[in-house]
């Protein structure tokens, strides 16, 4: 077994067995369950996601405030949007670039759906679809940023273009 | 915390969460196209139930209530991020087909 694989394995088990020990709490059989449940789900979890690009945890943690601050902001945005008599929106489209590998790919497009203004819609071949609320409000700049905020969560990062 | 204030910010927290709801709703009947719908159901409906999570957060007996809400909010959050993309990504296709 690879490293890489060791590893995820550990990260796995402490979060499901944090998972389950919250489902169980109070429920003594319960928790016995769980001695057969969380190693069963790390073995299906390896199985079906393969760890390939391990996540930096400690860059996770950083990262969580500006996720957290961010889809604050898109909820407010387009909820001012939705309630403004004048409703306004420019909506358009994106085609931005990408070095990601799949997955990150799909965490991008996942986040990038919970920040202001935009929202993504697969790819075409190497370049991501984003749908943008509001062209006038320079959402490239911060679609790059995002991505390159997923990019630096992995190891290796990508390499640049 | 005493129990008085406790009940206020329950009340104030989901009030919030509420009007985000409601935003959302709004956007999805005025927004023009299923995109930007899209737009207004995850982000305004993600930050609503946010808010009713914290708000429900303060009637918690111990922490593993509050744990239970968090997971709910995370797991809400993952399925929003994720089904934003694959309805935009078949409402794409289907446009391309027409």
């Amino acid at each position: 077994m690879s490293r890489v694989t060791m590893k995820a394995m550990i990260h796995r088990t402490v979060v499901f067995a944090l998972i389950w020990a919250v489902l169980s709490a109070g429920d003594p059989a319960g928790q016995v369950l769980g001695l057969i449940v969380v190693p069963a789900t790390v073995w299906l979890s390896v199985a079906l996601l393969p760890a390939r690009n391990p996540l930096k945890l400690w860059r996770l943690t950083g990262h969580t405030p500006r996720f957290l601050v961010g889809s604050v902001a898109g909820g407010v945005d387009v909820a001012r949007r939705a309630f403004a008599p004048s409703m306004p929106l420019n909506p358009g489209w994106l085609r931005v670039p990408m070095q990601l590998g799949d997955g990150a790919r799909v965490a991008l497009g996942a986040e990038l759906s919970l920040m202001p203004g935009t929202l993504a819609a697969g790819s075409d071949g190497s370049v991501l679809l984003v749908h943008v609320l509001d062209l006038d409000a320079e959402p490239g700049r911060a679609v790059e940023a995002q991505a390159a905020e997923i990019a630096a969560l992995t190891d290796p990062a990508p390499e640049g273009p | 915390m005493p129990e008085g204030l406790a009940d206020i910010a329950t009340i104030v927290l989901t009030g919030i969460g509420l009007v985000f709801f409601l935003a959302g709703t709004v956007g999805l009947i005025r927004f023009p196209d299923v995109f930007s719908r899209l737009h207004a159901l995850t982000k305004a409906d993600n930050l609503g139930l946010g808010f009713i999570v914290l708000g429900a957060g303060f009637q918690a007996d111990d922490w593993t209530q509050l744990a239970k809400l968090g997971l709910i909010w995370a797991l809400a959050l993952l399925a929003a991020g994720t089904v934003a993309q694959l309805v935009a990504r078949a409402a794409l296709r289907q446009e391309g087909r027409e």
